[in-house]
């Protein structure tokens, strides 16, 4: 195994950092109306162009590209830290039933909440506090006897989502749901319900999920040894992992409240980037936020520009992309891939 | 023996006969699976004629309340709809009921799918309902009405400048009316430029960025919350239609179902168009 050195830690950081700046510079520049990029750099810099260019670049692509990073890079982080939380490489950010209860959240506010006078609006809270009910019933559990086991958790979460999504369609042929295309839709993940509100409650949550996790990275590297290995090795574990899971689950639930769920960020990126930077969590946390971030804004640069001016779910492309990189990955890879 | 074999034939063929000419006096029995065509049978004047409804129609029709329901669009009760013992299943041609129209046909049930986008097609659905229903000279009458109201509206707005007008279906996700539909017709009849006809689709899903690009000069907003679409649209002052003022929210009950009264939308369209062109 190669030994993470300071240089080797900021080199690959800040090579991740330039995809993403490039990333970002083309989700500004390209998009379904013909602007020129002179028209676009003038909007930026405050010259004088059109106000309809400026609406579209720094009202338009300028937030979903961020909300487009934030969600990107909170699904990637959360797909390494659930990885090695759970020790199973088939982990991604939706496995503990975050998802579902997310979806859940959703499709109740949208069934029962018409009633209320609530419309679609009322969709990204309540999916956040599905997500955190979800995460709060995993503790209450899988959790039962003072300890977290891996074991325990996944089939908490798998029962958890399964359990969900029969809810899901139990409740929408039961309201009959017209607004079940909504729920549908949302279920494939978008991001065109970006605004700076939303990327602001997303970017806040990523935030403490890092804030959680770097510290903490260090002990990841031991989690993966094993509990037992870990706790002989000095690691509060039963606290590390309580910390960890719960501040991950929030930062998914934000990202799923906004964008829906979409797949595969989380499982390919901490996958790929594990083959090319070693399993280090110190760097892995990290590149993963940034990795994440660049390859969904590059997704959503792919589902504005593909079908002149209609909308394509980012969702689908991720899958498209991700599903066939993946299973090239594991073929190529397949000795070598993390299996903790 | 064959004399009493006959002698029963021919008393049996003359049952069978008398039957057949009471069912042909007797109005149909009609299940209906979409608001709109129950919204026709009911102007037309037949809705004596509907046993069973789908659970939107119930919802949305006072004068059916009280019918037997068969489930919604995605979750229709097979055993439902045979109960009722329907002459004909009504519905409109949809991915959800490809199968259900499948399944009703293979239990011998005739089913009649009458399609809901174009006008043509849904004048023609108006007849098509008169015929089954037995209600033909009403049917010709509500036709010739909605035509005559598309005549007027073009000869009245035929001096008009065509403005670049986009009817909003829905405003998160994004949803307008593109080419072909009713919807379309209307605009067109209203003497408006639709530039959202670009696309084929009757009614695609359009990225934010595509309009403020098309930069439209009137907005129709008949999405399902008309009093947030003002707030909502203030918010793009660089659309010239905002800009301008000529943003207008339609009921959308009135305006975009494919029902029998069409020239009511057409006029509650244009009305809103003519609000806007007084200074």
């Amino acid at each position: 195994m190669r030994v993470l050195t300071p240089r080797r830690l900021w080199a690959s950081l800040a090579a991740l950092a330039v995809l993403l700046l490039a990333a970002g510079a083309g989700a500004l520049a390209a998009g379904p109306s013909a602007l020129s990029l002179g028209e676009v750099w003038s909007t930026l810099t405050g010259g004088d162009a059109s106000p309809a260019a400026a609406d579209i670049v720094l009202r338009v692509r300028l937030p979903r590209a961020l909300l487009a990073m934030a969600v990107g890079a909170s699904l990637a982080v959360a797909g390494v830290l659930f990885q090695a939380l759970l020790r199973n490489p088939l982990a991604d950010p939706f496995v503990l039933g975050v998802s579902g209860g997310a979806a859940l959240g959703g499709i109740l506010a949208l069934s029962l909440g018409a009633g209320l006078g609530l419309g679609y609006a009322a969709v990204p809270p309540a999916a956040f506090a599905g997500a955190v009910l979800a995460t709060l019933l995993l503790y209450a559990v899988a959790g039962a006897r003072g300890r977290l086991s891996a074991t325990h958790l996944l089939l908490t979460g798998v029962v958890f989502n399964a359990f969900a999504s029969a809810a899901i369609v139990f409740l929408a042929s039961l309201a009959g749901l017209g607004e079940g295309a909504g729920i549908f839709l949302w279920l494939v993940g978008s991001l065109s319900a970006a605004r700076a509100d939303v990327v602001g409650w997303v970017g806040l949550f990523l935030v403490l999920g890092l804030a959680c996790a770097l510290p903490l990275a260090r002990g990841l590297n031991l989690l993966t040894l094993g509990d037992e290995t870990a706790a002989q090795l000095g690691l509060e574990v039963e606290r590390h992992k309580k910390i960890l899971l719960f501040s991950t689950s929030l930062m998914v639930g934000a990202a799923v409240s906004a964008a829906g769920l979409i797949g595969f960020v989380g499982l390919i990126i901490p996958h790929l980037l594990r083959l090319v930077l070693g399993p280090d969590h110190r760097l892995l946390v990290p590149a993963a936020g940034l990795g994440g971030a660049a390859f969904l804004v590059l997704c959503d640069t792919v589902a504005r520009l593909f079908p002149g001016g209609r909308e394509l779910p980012v969702g689908a492309i991720t899958a498209l992309v991700g599903g066939p990189l993946f299973l090239g990955l594991l073929r190529r890879q397949q000795a070598r891939i993390f299996v903790p | 023996m064959g004399a009493v074999w006959s002698r029963r034939t021919t008393a049996l063929a003359l049952v069978l006969l008398a039957a057949a000419a009471r069912a042909d006096e007797a109005p149909p029995r009609i299940v209906s699976l979409n608001p709109s065509i129950t919204a026709t049978l009911l102007a037309l004047g037949a809705g004596s004629t509907l046993v069973g409804v789908d659970e939107y129609s119930a919802r949305q029709q006072p004068e059916v309340e009280a019918l037997p329901t068969v489930g919604g669009l995605f979750n229709t009760s097979l055993e439902a709809v045979v109960a009722l013992a329907p002459d004909f299943v009504l519905l409109v041609p949809s991915a959800e009921q490809r199968d259900l129209r499948g399944r009703l046909e293979a239990l011998g049930i005739e089913v009649v799918a009458l399609p809901n986008i174009r006008l043509e097609d849904l004048l023609a659905s108006i007849e098509r309902l008169g015929r089954i229903a037995g209600c033909e000279a009403a049917a010709r009458t509500r036709v010739a009405e909605i035509r005559r109201a598309w005549r007027r509206v073009e000869k009245a707005r035929a001096g008009t400048p065509a403005r670049r007008t986009v009817l909003v279906l829905q405003r998160d996700p994004l949803f307008v009316v593109g080419r072909g539909s009713f919807l379309d017709s209307m605009l067109e009849a209203a003497g408006a430029e639709n530039p959202a006809a670009v696309f084929e689709e009757a009614y695609p899903r359009v990225s934010l960025e595509w309009l403020l690009a098309t930069a439209p000069e009137v907005i129709l907003d008949a999405s399902e919350d008309p009093p947030e679409a003002s707030r909502y649209w203030a918010r793009w002052p660089s659309l010239p239609a905002v800009a301008a003022g000529r943003v207008a929210a339609l009921p959308a009950r009135q305006v975009t179902l494919p029902g029998p009264y069409l020239e009511r939308g057409l006029q509650t369209l244009v009305r809103a168009l003519d609000g806007m062109a007084a200074p």
